[in-house]
């Protein structure tokens, strides 16, 4: 059995837990162990807080790394920017002698010491290469007969050992294959959602971000928005009521790609607790199963 | 060896301040930058004031950074120049005056009290009215910024919750009930779960000073401004 150390971030287990409670009943069906880290924090968020000081956000992504290290487990990531953050201070603190050494003198004195020996993953990558699609396919039970328009999340293109930085999203897209659904070629699946230029102007994030992709979603025929990143469904669901403001009707559910696979593996939509999303996911659900 | 005048300063004020004395350095030949604790600046000016008979104030520079004020008393210190540094936060508004001790300080000390509205304590004439009119309104003082530290609003919830509690994205008592219907814990087990963990990370981002650059109340546990 493939193990570990599973790193949940902040907004899935907060804000979008029924992504969590579909991750763990994927993993348990295809026989990944994800051990929890305790006591862990923030990874720290990628947009915010690795502007304002390098060496706060290197020390808290070590500390993070750290707790893999004892586990002896690499990390994984369930979300787009825990995996770049961690991924990137993985390594800077690997390659650069002078920021791990500035590093360990602060977790020193925590009795604390980033040796550099575990790796990052992002989910898609563990179900690809560990599992694999042969894997995955199997577990289908009940095939989502779905228009997707595939949202790949701007993260997900950071490559650390590899040029090909569609490497990611090609994994995302070929395993969302699997389950069944009809995936939407829309021509801006390398736009960002807008979700990082809320922080800064929340109309530029609205209407010259969000606004362009639902808007071509929604021409090329997609039933529903599917993301990976957390972020990204958030910037979707809450974008979308936001856009009413500015006189602009969207409605599109917008699944997490956990969700699908739990789905399409059979897991009941109830368990799942889909009632939680801020689109009509269940909704969308609901309807396809009693198609099927 | 003969003891250089710069570090004749810098002695006579750690001999009068004690560990008040947060940092001094010479910046080139003659010119000494010293940073004390505001409560012990005056113990440190009877200090130089006793120990050099050549002694002047040259001026006192005033900075608002937001977030805090910054004064800097320059003084003439036998053919050397010697600045205080003395940082008051924003939230104390007022500026003790020295001028009982060098009387060149009261017309400048005047001068920062109109432009940048601050309330002045032991001066002899601590009312507004010097380069600008009596009745100039207290919230519109030329020199004096808004109160705010470098983060722009948006990011504001982001940076407190993830330095009070470790998490950015605070948990709510619905998502708590929601997760345990699912047989989830409440909350993962996340810093704020663990009050070792909570130690360890706040350490952390102690040592690394974020709290004074974004400027974060360790006691309330939020951010100094909105």
């Amino acid at each position: 059995m493939v193990k570990y150390a599973l790193f949940l971030g902040c907004q899935i287990p907060m804000r979008l837990p029924s992504i969590e409670i579909a991750s763990r009943r994927v993993f348990n069906i295809l026989g990944l162990e994800a051990v929890d880290l305790l006591g862990y924090s923030c990874c720290p968020e990628p947009v915010v807080s690795r502007l304002l000081d390098e060496t706060a956000a290197l020390a808290t992504s070590a500390r993070n790394l750290t707790l893999a290290e004892d586990l002896g487990l690499d990390m994984l990531t369930l979300c787009n920017g825990c995996y770049e953050t961690l991924a990137e201070a993985n390594e800077a603190l690997k390659h650069d002698a002078e920021k791990r050494s500035k590093v360990n003198t602060i977790l020193r004195r925590y009795g604390r010491e980033y040796a550099g020996k575990v790796d990052v993953k992002h989910i898609v990558e563990a179900l690809y290469e560990d599992v694999g699609l042969n894997g995955i396919r199997k577990h289908v039970t009940k095939p989502l007969k779905i228009r997707a328009a595939l949202h790949y999340g701007c993260h997900l293109y950071r490559e650390y050992k590899a040029s090909d930085i569609m490497r990611k999203p090609n994994m995302m897209r070929e395993i969302a294959m699997q389950t069944g659904v009809d995936i939407i070629d829309y021509g801006l699946e390398r736009l960002c959602c807008g979700y990082p230029s809320m922080q800064a102007d929340e109309e530029f994030s609205l209407k010259h971000r969000l606004l362009p992709k639902l808007s071509r979603m929604r021409s090329k025929g997609a039933e529903t928005i599917l993301t990976i990143c957390p972020a990204c469904t958030i910037q979707f669901e809450i974008g979308q009521v936001m856009l009413r403001s500015y006189g602009f009707q969207f409605n599109m559910p917008c699944i997490n790609l956990m969700e699908l696979l739990a789905l399409s593996f059979g897991v009941p939509h109830r368990d799942l607790h889909l009632e939680l999303h801020r689109s009509p996911v269940q909704q969308l659900v609901q309807k396809v199963l009693r198609v099927s | 060896m003969a003891v250089s005048l710069e570090d004749d300063m810098v002695n006579c004020v750690r001999e009068g301040v004690g560990e008040n004395l947060v940092e001094a350095y010479k910046q080139r030949e003659r010119r000494i930058f010293v940073r004390v604790k505001p409560e012990a600046f005056r113990d440190a000016l009877y200090a130089i004031k006793k120990r050099y008979k050549m002694l002047r104030l040259i001026t006192i520079s005033a900075v608002d950074s937001g977030l805090d004020m910054e004064y800097l008393y320059h003084f003439h210190v036998e053919g050397a120049v010697l600045t205080f540094k003395v940082t008051k936060p924003r939230e104390d508004n007022t500026l003790e005056s020295i001028s009982d001790m060098f009387p060149a300080a009261n017309l400048i000390e005047r001068e920062i009290s109109d432009l940048f509205g601050v309330k002045l304590l032991n001066h002899p004439q601590p009312e507004h009215g010097l380069v600008l009119t009596k009745d100039w309104p207290d919230d519109k003082r030329p020199l004096r910024k808004t109160f705010e530290g470098i983060l722009p609003p948006q990011a504001r919830p982001v940076a407190e919750a993830l330095i009070s509690s470790g998490c950015v994205a605070p948990i709510s008592s619905f998502i708590q009930r929601k997760r345990e219907d699912a047989g989830l814990p409440k909350s993962p087990a996340f810093t704020f779960t663990d009050e070792d963990a909570m130690r360890e990370f706040h350490g952390i981002l102690r040592d690394v000073g974020l709290a004074e650059k974004t400027g974060f109340d360790w006691e309330k546990k939020r951010l100094r401004y909105k």
